[in-house]
């Protein structure tokens, strides 16, 4: 009996030994809030480095070579950023773990630029409720800008999906007022606020939505609900998907031999690579003449070749993110995340503390980001979490994108 | 002998509970509740071990039957304000009944057949959620933080005299429970029941003609499985404080098969190294690199070397140094 006894108490001492190992790493500062030191300010990000959505861990290693720059030429007011990312799969309970981790053990003074609408809406509540900012959510979830009144904590980046569709709205209202469309959406809130948005932005013109048809995010493919949006015999279509239904809603078009005068199509479906596997090697004429938004300044684009941010964009990339795809603009998203971040840190000034930075980020005025379309700013106030509301309209034309037109500013109301 | 042969793992287990109960005093806040989670993969490992090491089903869809428990146990604290705790019995409970419905069905499938049907349940479980979007929040998801049913989230809570913050309270909790349902399977498995599953495991003709039924002990496995992978439902919903169609992923179904594999089938001691398994490699392996795939890289060898190592999961290594001081 005396050896199994000894034996299983030590198997059973071992097993949760494990989990104590390190229990004391974390550190505790006496300073009002966590995570700056007089040289340096920790900040924590999650990103999907590895799983499905592994394609947007680039976001975040944009943003992590920008600091490095940054770091390297001094910091911000004499502090150096390190920030922490950790992979969530994007999976939201793993968001969860990891954002508690970071707030709770690492210490983190903010969360900066974590990926995904479900997770930034997972750890809302969490870092509102400790007085922790969550800067820059990388979503363009309207709720993010739209509910600053309860979460004054949070903020988003880029332009809101409702912002996109109103843009594209008001751009078939001006140009074609008598146009009937078909849209194409996601039956999620991504897709709905495309088509809210764009709905609101022909308001008041001749323009009008004559067919609407949703397919789920798992869905295999859209074959039907193309067909159904052919027979309604509209002139425009819209198509608001990720990249997958995209393609494949292009694909489905020209076999129905449908050609719509114009077809739309949202930010985050139209990167050039998607286009280009949608034109089924230039025979897709559905594709030619497609109108997307953009905010970004896109490394493939050719205009940008000898644009001063653009050479700073791949000279930053060469040297801290060698190994990376220059061409990917999802590296220039994180910059661009980065650089706000930066200057918002750079105002809130010297004695650096939580709510200085939210009041800063709460009444932004920046611009210069040299990693936006010039003359895009970042803007914020009263009831207004967005910074992004300004775009531009591209037009796909043989193979890549050009942009035209002046910029579009979001107005809400 | 007999007297021994119960003494050793009352005794160790008595051992279990002290050093759960004493370990907060000396790990911080954050470790407190990483080992939370470690005692909620726990009770879903028992339950799943019941069926697959015990029982000799292979099920692919826990993950999914955690997904009805934390969904559960979600609504009732988001849409009708029941107190968390109550949900766990109510979650475990319905879960339980799930499981028990699907084991019908499934009799009439075995081996690799019934680990496709478990794994269809799983596959299909986000986007089931996802229809009923008024029901489950949709892919949005439903949050619980700071909601006045969910205890501690916002202000510590008083329990018997001691003050705890949110982490202490969810490791207590967790472990609690996951320590009364170690026991009830020990129970339930030392006893006439365990040996009807495990007779139902080793040959299913023999079981029969020995005058164990198989619909209902298979039937009741399902449905004791269910139950414990609805309560660590309940308590992974509790613990995150949100769920949504992406917390309860096709590879945390996996994941559990994992655990129970490298814990040991047919075995409840080596369970508990097969939890701390499953919450602790992704993120070792995240320490060794972050380079892009590295992690999932490290897991995979990691799991592939123990199981070189260790064929017969943390149980077998037990077995063997069992045998080894014997001598």
């Amino acid at each position: 009996m005396k050896p199994k006894l000894t034996f299983a108490l030590t198997a059973l001492v071992l097993t949760l030994a494990i989990g104590v190992t390190a229990a004391f790493a974390g550190t505790t500062r006496s300073s009002a809030d966590p995570g700056v030191t007089s040289t340096s300010i920790l900040l924590g990000t999650t990103s999907p480095l590895s799983g499905v959505a592994s394609a947007y861990a680039s976001v975040a290693r944009g943003a992590d070579a920008y600091f490095k720059y940054v770091n390297a030429r001094g910091g911000v007011n004499g502090r150096k950023i390190s920030d922490t990312i950790v992979d969530d799969q994007y999976n939201p309970q793993q968001t969860v773990l990891a954002t508690r981790k970071l707030v709770e053990q690492d210490g983190v003074f903010a969360m900066f630029n974590t990926l995904g609408t479900e997770q930034n809406l997972a750890i809302r509540d969490y870092l509102n409720a400790n007085k922790v900012p969550q800067l820059f959510a990388a979503s363009g979830a309207t709720a993010f800008g739209s509910e600053s009144a309860k979460y004054p904590y949070t903020i988003g980046l880029q332009p809101s999906y409702q912002a996109e569709g109103w843009v594209l709205g008001k751009y078939l209202a001006r140009t074609q007022g008598s146009a009937k469309v078909a849209v194409l959406f996601q039956n999620d809130d991504y897709g709905k606020d495309l088509l809210n948005g764009l709905k609101k932005g022909m308001q008041r013109s001749k323009a009008r939505v004559v067919a609407a048809e949703p397919f789920e995010a798992t869905a295999p493919d859209v074959q039907s609900q193309m067909a159904k949006l052919r027979s309604s015999g509209a002139s425009t279509l819209a198509i608001f998907a990720t990249p997958k239904h995209a393609i494949q809603a292009y694909v489905f078009a020209n076999r129905l031999n449908w050609k719509p005068k114009l077809t739309l199509t949202n930010a985050v479906a139209s990167a050039s690579n998607i286009m280009l596997l949608a034109s089924e090697g230039g025979k897709n004429k559905v594709v030619e003449g497609s109108v997307s938004i953009v905010f970004l300044k896109d490394p493939t684009d050719p205009k940008w070749k000898n644009d001063a941010a653009m050479k700073l964009y791949r000279s930053i990339m060469k040297r801290y993110a060698a190994s990376a795809n220059v061409d990917d603009v999802y590296h220039v998203y994180g910059m661009a995340a980065a650089w706000t971040a930066v200057e918002a840190l750079r105002k809130a000034g010297k004695n650096l503390t939580r709510s200085g930075l939210v009041k800063v980020t709460s009444s932004m005025n920046f611009s210069g980001n040299p990693f936006l379309l010039p003359g895009i700013g970042l803007k914020t106030g009263p009831g207004d979490h967005f910074p992004i509301e300004q775009m531009v309209l591209q037009r796909w034309h043989k193979g890549s994108w050009k942009s035209f037109g002046g910029i579009w500013g979001y107005r809400t109301a | 002998m007999s007297r021994a042969r119960w003494l050793a793992p009352v005794v160790a287990f008595v051992a279990l509970a002290f050093l759960v109960a004493v370990l907060p005093s000396f790990i911080s806040a954050f470790r407190a509740q990483q080992l939370a989670y470690v005692a909620i993969y726990l009770i879903a490992l028992i339950g799943l071990n019941v069926l697959t090491g015990y029982t000799g089903q292979i099920s692919l869809g826990h993950g999914a039957f955690m997904a009805i428990g934390g969904y559960t146990t979600a609504i009732l604290i988001a849409d009708h304000g029941v107190k968390d705790i109550w949900t766990i019995p109510i979650a475990g409970i319905l879960t339980g009944v799930v499981g028990f419905l699907f084991g019908i069905p499934a009799l009439r499938l075995s081996g690799l057949y019934l680990a496709l049907a478990t794994f269809a349940i799983a596959v299909s479980m986000p986007a089931v959620i996802k229809r009923f979007e008024g029901f489950t929040g949709g892919g949005s998801g439903i949050n619980l933080f700071g909601l006045p049913d969910l205890t501690a989230s916002l202000t510590p809570v008083t329990v018997l005299g001691r003050e705890l913050t949110f982490n202490d309270w969810l490791y207590y909790l967790c472990w609690t429970i996951a320590l009364v349902g170690y026991v009830v399977a020990w129970l339930l498995l030392r006893g006439r029941t365990g040996r009807a599953f495990r007779a139902v495991r080793d040959s299913e003709t023999a079981a029969q003609s020995s005058g164990v039924s198989l619909p209902k002990y298979k039937t009741l496995a399902f449905g004791v499985s269910a139950a414990y992978a609805g309560v660590a439902g309940s308590l992974f919903a509790i613990a995150t404080t949100f769920v949504n169609p992406d917390t309860f992923p096709i590879a945390l179904s996996i994941l559990l098969l994992v655990g129970v594999v490298v814990g040991g089938l047919g075995s409840l001691v080596g369970l508990i190294a097969g939890a701390v398994f499953i919450q602790f490699l992704p993120i070792w392996s995240q320490e060794v690199s972050k380079s892009p795939g590295a992690p999932a890289i490290v897991s995979g060898v990691v799991l592939i070397a123990l199981m070189f190592v260790l064929p017969m999961g943390f149980a077998g290594l037990l077995a063997r140094v069992r045998t080894l001081t014997k001598r």
